[in-house]
């Protein structure tokens, strides 16, 4: 089996060159179908993200497989780049390190940020891509789903994944949802129209269908926000009314100066919320909330600080999983390899075998018909006899052989087994 | 006077208790390390105990049939029981969360509570024998829901400290969030101030139907005396809940489950220790 991966990262390419490589699902199948003609004989899949554009090419043999030069052309002439430009961006990995990357890939260790989770279904489509345009056949299949099931064990048995490290994430999914149920029936104020409320909304409505208020100094943009997310826009006037009524309050205003001060809370917000919890995420900068408003009973007041230090906590956490997972992949990289070594061992051992079987059994044959007079305790114990004898003699090639096929396809030692016992192919 | 043993049956209190705290270290091991296999043992550690437990009380049953409330000893088990059970339904609810670090050693608590209880059979008082069942059931459930509610407001403390001091996230200790533990506090409070009512109204019944003496209340008993605090504390706190909305939220709730258990714990004391009521006397006098 011969595997071939050319490709870029985030690792070794720049933004600009990743961008100008990158495919999206309509001109990936274009391209996976034009190579395919180009190389008939091989089997291809291309995995194209923000991050990364990796092309890998899979043949049952050396003599079919293109070179890396060959295939590096491939990728650069589809998107006409010309190589120069491309000079040391881009990344050739053959054999098992192809294996052991992809599976890193899949498992989210080689992401930008590790663990996240939006590649492992990105190389599941690039695998079902490639199996619908017919570029992908047993060799890719079995190079895709062991990546798929070591990307699930590495999400099954370490915490890599469980740890979030968006500022909106963490907000909405770590710590929101430490103070509610549900976000089914809450009051959500947003004060501020910016591009961070309108993050924070989004991860909002994946947890739940929210009432959402928007509150801002430009009717405009507010009202924008508002209809954007289903919402109520209210003018600024209302500000303090609509802080009696929230449950969770998303501040993100460019206002130079504090909005929201301990004292104003306490005479015009506090007396009428009779102490029910208020989640309040700050993420203006400067803040907009005095940070003594988190003092008052039920407040619980999060600024952008705050919410970096969750997420480095998180982040740490992920590091912390990171030896974990990539015993999980060495264990799996190496299951591969034992399993297609096997594959490629496979029809010399059998061969060898039968080579020793059919002269044993002519020759049981031959001396049973010289013999008759034997009984068949006689003959059992003959046959016995052969069948420890051949065993013996197998032995040591055997043995060569499955050591040998620890270390890699030993083509070596086939050709020359093949080649002393008269093996056909 | 009937003297129950327990130990005598094939599944001893052993068996169940080293089931909860095989479970309870589980629930400790995960705050540090994290086991692929750790839910399912947990579960299968519980179900176990429970089994076990259920074993133990049915056998009790069969032994003497005024249990599984014949004896503090039972009545303390039931208890048990009845929380390893909320404990494992909580479990499949919210499968990982970190409850069981606060309703185990609660369940192993009371199992401790039934080894120092006295195993000598209750009375029942001389009116209908119903009156007393009724009573014990009525006293048994509302412990529980003062304990849960306890539990309850303990972690809502914890969980709104960690908040308000940031320390939410970045631990394996999963509390489950405020507004949930609010409501089982909130309805744990009411519910044991209705159970401990009807306890204290169905024990007063059955001394007023007492048909062979004098109907008699004896209001200067330490354990009537507790029982009548815990009660008047628990009407106090659920009027004051009614008319003063900030005491329906959050904190304010958990105080309050707070105190009741400090008022539960001293009740269960004073029958541990000296409890005249529903042993000597009444067993010389009712005992068919």
């Amino acid at each position: 089996m011969n595997l071939q991966m050319i490709g870029c990262s985030h690792r070794d390419a720049t933004l600009g060159i990743r961008q100008q490589l990158a495919f999206n699902a309509q001109r990936a199948r274009e391209a996976l179908a034009a190579w395919q003609s180009q190389f008939p004989h091989i089997e291809l899949a291309l995995i194209s993200t923000c991050n990364r554009v990796e092309l890998y090419a899979a043949a049952t043999s050396e003599d079919d497989a293109p070179t890396a030069d060959e295939l590096r052309g491939a990728l650069l002439d589809f998107r006409q780049i010309p190589r120069q430009d491309i000079e040391g961006q881009l990344v050739a990995l053959t054999g098992w390190d192809v294996v052991r990357h992809l599976y890193r890939v899949a498992a989210s260790l080689d992401s930008m940020v590790v663990g996240e989770p939006q590649i492992l279904s990105q190389v599941k489509q690039a695998y079902q891509r490639a199996q619908e345009i017919g570029c992908a056949g047993p060799l890719l299949h079995e190079l895709f789903q062991s990546a798929l099931r070591t990307a699930k064990r590495v999400a099954g048995e370490t915490s890599l994944h469980k740890h979030r490290v968006s500022l909106p994430s963490v907000a909405i999914a770590d710590l929101a949802a430490c103070v509610f149920e549900t976000f089914d029936d809450k009051h959500v104020l947003v004060i501020g129209a910016g591009e961070t409320a309108d993050e924070t909304l989004r991860y909002l409505r994946d947890a739940g269908q929210a009432q959402i208020h928007v509150v801002n100094r430009s009717d405009k943009r507010g009202q924008e926000l508002a209809h954007k997310w289903s919402g109520t826009y209210h003018p600024w006037e209302q500000l303090w009314d609509q802080l009696v009524l929230a449950d969770l309050a998303i501040s993100t205003t460019s206002a130079d100066e504090r909005i929201v001060s301990a004292n104003d809370f306490g005479q015009l917000v506090a007396p009428g919320r009779h102490q029910r919890p208020l989640f309040i995420l700050d993420l203006a900068v400067p803040r907009d909330f005095e940070p003594r408003v988190g003092d008052s009973l039920g407040v619980y007041l999060y600024s952008l600080d705050d919410l970096d230090r969750a997420c480095e906590q998180n982040r740490k956490a992920r590091t912390a999983q990171v030896p974990s997972a990539e015993r999980i992949v060495d264990q799996e990289t190496g299951r591969f390899l034992a399993e297609i070594n096997r594959r490629a061992t496979a029809p010399v051992i059998s061969g060898l075998r039968e080579g020793f079987e059919r002269p044993k059994a002519a020759e049981l044959n031959r001396l049973f018909r010289r013999l008759p007079d034997l009984d068949a305790t006689a003959k059992r114990e003959i046959e016995q006899f052969a069948d420890r004898l051949v065993n013996k003699m197998l032995h040591p090639p055997l043995e060569s052989l499955r050591d040998a096929a620890k270390n890699g396809t030993p083509h070596g030692l086939l050709d020359a087994i093949k080649r002393l016992f008269h093996l056909e192919d | 006077m009937e003297n129950l043993k327990p130990m005598d049956l094939g599944v001893n209190m052993l068996c169940f208790t080293a089931s909860y705290a095989i479970a309870l270290v589980l629930e400790f091991l995960s705050l540090w390390a994290h086991l692929r296999w750790r839910r399912l043992a947990l579960l299968a550690a519980t179900s176990a105990g429970l089994v076990a437990h259920t074993w133990f009380l049915g056998q009790r049953v069969a032994l003497t049939p005024r249990a599984p409330l014949a004896t503090h000893q039972d009545w303390y088990l039931l208890a048990a029981w009845l929380l390893a059970l909320i404990y494992l339904a909580a479990k499949l609810y919210y499968p990982k969360s970190s409850m069981g670090l606060f309703l185990l050693p609660a369940v192993l608590g009371l199992i401790a509570g039934a080894q120092a209880a006295s195993n000598t059979q209750l009375a029942t008082f001389q009116g209908p024998r119903l009156w007393g069942r009724v009573h014990g059931m009525f006293l048994m459930l509302g412990t529980v829901a003062v304990l849960l509610g306890f539990l309850a407001g303990l972690m809502y403390l914890i969980q709104s400290y960690r908040l308000k001091h940031k320390r939410a996230t970045g631990t394996a200790l999963r509390l489950p969030s405020l507004e949930w533990l609010e409501r089982v506090n909130s309805r744990a409070l009411a519910a044991a101030t209705l159970l401990v009512g009807g306890g204290f109204f169905t024990g007063v019944m059955s001394r007023l139907v007492q048909s062979n003496q004098e109907p008699f209340i004896p209001w200067t008993d330490p354990v009537v005396m507790s029982l009548s605090a815990m009660l008047i504390w628990l009407v106090v706190a659920e009027v004051f809940r009614l008319i003063y909305p900030p005491a329906r939220r959050g904190r304010k709730v958990a105080y309050q489950t707070v105190a009741a258990f400090a008022f539960l714990v001293f009740v269960l004391a004073v029958i541990l220790l000296q409890d005249s009521l529903h042993l000597t006397r009444a067993v010389t006098e009712i005992m068919p």
